[in-house]
């Protein structure tokens, strides 16, 4: 068992059933809550729910995510706020307009699409480890951050900052052999991918939801979400 | 009879002592040697001359040493190394190493055969045992008591195991003899393996490579010739000097892929206008060989120059690393449509079910807490 | 078992809105950042996220796989009493259900009415602050948590009617609009009725008010309790069914009108055809149609800025109207603070908090920080549309001795009438 056959395996099976285990995980977990059952709302509305949502998700893309000057009340942290807006732009920019990873998009989805200049990606990951060991650090002296903080918290952050540190060492070609560190992020990208079903990382798919029920109950009252 | 010194030899073919002292140089710069070599061949510390130049210390090794023979066995191969080697296109390094050494045994080069060649190299054998290099090219077929890979009725690994005993070292060339090569391929009938994941017990040198670049293992020679050691070698047993970086390190396509210029398809306008190929599949991050900068043909091209994306064919089971022409962090298997139906509706079934189980959690408690107002 | 009672609430309340939210929560703690108990206290316990911990476990215990699997390898634990009773003062004394927080939410969670699901659950239990309760009992056999009996509404409209000499008419059958105060106005601020119908006399409404229907405020609402909340809510309707009126106005009571016009709907059978505005909108509407003329300039003197209520702009909806009057009222002197409108800082008051004596240096603290938003702008004058805002301003600028005027803006209204 050496490096290059881990890489297979990460790449290949592992992958395959990590894939898998996250598509059926994330229909369990989207279902599950679906099918809950919602209240009809019957309050007749003053201003208008589609529109409020609207805003409320245009909000979220545009003032992406919580520039700290948009908001007053981001002014009292504003670190911790860039480090959050950064590591999402960071994440996107890294997974979608890399041009590896957009590689792998074009397998899974059959087309692809312009990448950015590798130098820039770059640079986004540089930001987004740096927003990471931030965020990483704000969770340990924050108070309600350790209120709020268990075993859980700690293994979400883990299990993301490991795919994205390996992939950075392994484009700059860092201490290990090549092989090793692209194994390493394959596995630990199998990881994540079986993790994310299982835990809170799954918030992108409940963001839709959040958003639009925030954006609709402004809205119906004809206040700016 | 004490046998001559290669330069005695070398004099006599007609080199003038300035020829000499060039060729000395041009090893030199093919070896990449600034500082003196550190381990010996017996894994003991190198005790060189100090205060000798590289070239000084080359030009001593060559008047006093005397050539090197050489048994090179040919196993699960298609001798496209030997032919390499024999076409290389450096006679000035190349052709004038191996003039140096004495190839004993070498299957497709001999112009005896049969019973005749065994015997030649037994008698090899005997008469050069601990000082001969072996050069291995192509797989080794250890399974099913070696039925797949037989010459003269002995199997592949009797043949390489005997060989291997008296040598004072071994190289193997190629991607077959040092990993495994395209007869190790999924799915492997053969149970091919490369010769250190059978000789344990004498220095092994991989130069892999299909083939193995012919400088490359002229180079590796030179070092063993000159200094009587091996070279650094990696931890997969690859000379450093070479395999050092790789491929996409040297590459000359390398500013497009910083750029972000790709290469769509072998016949758009990025691929005229020569931008990196690593969309169309090239291998070169992974790949470490001295392709791109010490090339191919005497330095006319290589592969990626060429306009063909980097196969990896220097790396260990390339062949298996995905599809050629598949980027390289494409994952190597990807779920049917089928399959990732079935796990949609998996999900969504085993969601639909938690789903009851909690509403009917939520009746149950529906009358209770007003019960007990 | 009171921790059973509450778990099975939060199950029965529990359906996609609730938990699409928690699902959705990335437990940032960005939401401490909006809390106005947390930034004036720095108890971590006050961050919202923690109000709804609760829930948050009882959902992933009793509905999620991963929950169960948390709760059989000990990372998660059963939900005590002794949790129920420590989150219960968090949750009643220690939330105003401002809603701030889900304004920085990167989310967009509704936090509030979350919050307002785990009350629920905690006075389904009863578990809830003894003061709060008593109000709520009161409301209950007396119809009024401030002890307005039927005795007590009449004589103290009387008395308005006389004070200030305005018509308050009373149960008249056939018109269009019931007014009904709310019990802060009628025992404190009874200057506020008898400026709402000098406005609605002045604008030529044909209006009513109702011995039924005497009581806006609805204390089963802050309580969370359903049963009461709708006990509560049917004394309104039932008094604007008895003299088929069109439109309910709530007067100046933030909770009353979050209850009744965008709760009532999705808890009971509100009668139909009766539109329920609040009196700021209405206001507003006169003053757009010109139904009543307002002297330009008439409070123009010192910085006057306005407080927005959470539950009557941010989550009433009515932000615009009061800076129309306003920039009629005072035209040079009107000065807003910041942050204002939708994410203006509540006032610490609201949610029942004023309700609970024991909450009283959270609330006096929570006040600091509008405090400083009023000293920043030099505010004179500080105008609101809610009485309980108010009740809690002129607490806290008696409390802390600040050279504020606390004014109701329909009360300013009255006052700047022009015949």
């Amino acid at each position: 068992m050496n490096w290059t056959d881990v890489l297979a395996f990460a790449r290949g099976p592992l992958f395959q059933v990590a894939l898998l285990v996250f598509i059926a995980g994330m229909a369990y977990r989207l279902v599950r809550v679906i099918f809950l059952g919602w209240q009809v709302d019957k309050v007749p509305a003053r201003g208008s729910k589609v529109g409020g949502a609207a805003i409320s998700f245009l909000k979220g893309i545009l003032i992406w995510p919580f520039v700290p000057w948009v908001k007053n009340t981001f002014k009292k942290n504003p670190v911790i706020y860039l480090a959050g807006g950064l590591f999402h732009l960071g994440l996107f920019v890294v997974l979608v307009l890399g041009t590896a990873h957009m590689l792998v998009w074009k397998s899974l989805l059959g087309f692809g699409w312009k990448t950015l200049p590798l130098p820039i990606v770059d640079w986004m990951a540089a930001v987004t480890i740096v927003a990471m060991i931030t965020l990483f650090i704000n969770r340990l002296i924050n108070p309600v951050l350790k209120l709020i903080t268990g075993p859980a918290e700690w293994a979400n952050l883990a299990i993301v900052f490991v795919p994205m540190v390996t992939g950075y060492m392994m484009t700059h070609h860092l201490w290990f052999r090549y092989e090793a560190l692209f194994s390493l992020h394959m596995l630990a990208v199998d990881v994540l991918l079986i993790w994310i079903p299982l835990s809170r990382i799954s918030h992108f798919m409940f963001y839709f939801f959040s958003k639009a029920i925030h954006g609709a109950d402004f809205g119906k009252r004809a206040v700016e979400p | 009879m004490p046998e001559k010194t290669i330069y005695e030899e070398m004099k006599q073919k007609g080199v003038t002592r300035r020829d000499f002292l060039k060729f000395c140089g041009a090893i030199v710069g093919a070896l990449g040697l600034t500082r003196l070599p550190t381990i010996s061949a017996d894994g003991a510390a190198y005790k060189g001359a100090k205060g000798f130049q590289p070239a000084q210390l080359v030009a001593q090794a060559l008047s006093t040493k005397q050539r090197v023979p050489v048994i090179w066995l040919e196993l699960q191969d298609c001798a496209g190394c030997s032919e390499a080697l024999t076409r290389s296109q450096s006679p000035t390094l190349g052709n004038l190493v191996l003039s140096q050494i004495t190839v004993e045994y070498h299957e497709t080069l001999s112009a005896a055969a049969g019973f005749q060649v065994e015997e030649a190299k037994q008698a090899a054998m005997q008469k050069y045992a601990g000082q001969y290099v072996l050069v291995v090219e192509g797989s080794i077929s250890p399974i099913d008591d070696g039925v797949y890979c037989t010459i003269g009725g002995r199997s592949s690994l009797d043949i390489l195991k005997e060989a291997a005993a008296g040598a004072a070292a071994i190289i193997a060339t190629g991607n077959c003899a040092a990993f495994g090569g395209l007869p190790k391929a999924k799915p492997n009938p053969t149970g091919a393996v490369g010769v250190w994941d059978l000789i344990t017990d004498k220095p092994v040198i991989n130069i892999p490579g299909c083939p193995a670049i012919p400088e490359v293992f002229t180079g590796v020679l030179a070092h063993f010739l000159v200094f009587g050691t091996l070279p650094a070698l990696d931890s997969l047993h690859r000379p450093v000097a070479f395999y050092g970086n790789t491929v996409h390190d040297r590459c000359l396509r390398r500013p497009f892929y910083e750029a972000g210029k790709f290469a769509e398809s072998f016949d758009d306008e990025g691929a005229r206008q020569g931008w990196c190929l690593y969309k169309l599949g090239c291998k070169g991050p992974t790949t470490y060989n001295a392709c791109a900068s010490m090339k191919w043909c005497g330095g006319l091209s290589f592969p990626v120059q060429s306009g063909h994306p980097c196969l990896g064919c220097s790396e260990p089971d390339f062949w298996d690393g995905g599809g050629f022409y598949q980027g390289q962090s494409a994952p190597l298997d990807k779920p049917t449509v089928l399959a990732a139906g079935a796990a949609l509706a998996g999900g969504a079934v085993v969601g639909v079910g938690a789903a009851a189980l909690n509403h009917a959690q939520k009746k149950s408690h529906k009358q209770e807490p007003k019960a007990k107002e | 078992m009171e921790s059973q009672i509450v778990l099975d609430t939060f199950i029965k309340e529990t359906g996609g809105y609730v938990a699409s939210q928690l699902e959705a929560c990335t437990r940032c703690g960005m939401c401490a950042e909006a809390c106005h108990f947390y930034q004036a206290t720095g108890n971590p316990e006050y961050a919202p996220v923690w109000k709804i911990e609760l829930l948050k476990r009882a959902y992933e215990q009793r509905f999620t796989l991963v929950g169960k699997a948390k709760l059989l390898l000990g990372i998660d634990k059963s939900i005590t009493d002794t949790d129920i009773a420590d989150f219960s003062k968090i949750v009643y004394e220690a939330c105003t259900m401002c809603n701030k927080c889900s304004m920085v939410c990167p989310m967009g969670i509704q936090l509030g009415p979350l919050i307002h699901e785990v009350r629920s659950g905690f006075s389904e239990a009863g578990v809830v602050p003894a003061d709060l309760m008593a109000a709520v009992e009161k409301q209950v056999e007396e119809g009024s948590p401030l002890g307005v009996t039927d005795d007590v509404y009449e004589s103290r409209l009387e008395w308005v009617a006389d004070e200030w000499e305005v018509e308050l008419p009373m149960d008249v059958k056939g018109a269009d609009t019931l007014v009904i105060f709310s019990s802060i106005e009628i025992m404190k601020f009874p200057e506020n009725i008898a400026a709402i119908a000098k406005i609605l006399n002045a604008a030529g409404e044909n209006w009513t008010l109702s011995k039924k229907a005497r009581e806006v405020v609805n204390f089963g609402f802050y309580e969370g309790n359903e049963e009461r909340t709708i006990m509560f809510l049917q004394r309104v309707f039932d008094g604007a069914i008895e003299l088929g009126v069109k439109k309910i106005v709530v007067t100046e009571c933030g909770h009353a009108y979050d209850a009744l016009r965008w709760t009532s709907y999705n808890l009971m059978d509100v009668p139909k055809g009766i539109e329920i505005t609040h009196i700021v909108g209405l206001i507003g509407d006169y003053l757009r149609t010109g139904k009543i003329k307002l002297k330009e300039g008439a409070f123009n003197d010192g910085v006057v800025t306005f407080h927005d209520a959470c539950k009557i702009q941010r989550r009433g909806g009515h932000i615009k109207e009061p800076r129309e009057i306003l920039h009629v009222l005072s035209p040079d002197a009107f000065k807003e603070m910041s942050p204002s409108h939708e994410e203006s800082i509540c006032c610490g008051g609201g949610g029942g908090v004023i309700a609970i004596k024991e909450a009283d240096p959270i609330r006096y603290a929570a006040f600091g920080l509008k405090i400083d938003q009023m000293e920043k702008i030099g505010a004179t004058t500080v105008v609101m549309s809610c009485s309980n805002c108010r009740l809690q301003f002129t607490d806290c600028v008696q409390h802390f001795n600040l050279d504020v005027k606390v004014a109701g803006l329909s009360q300013m209204v009255a006052d700047a009438l022009v015949e």
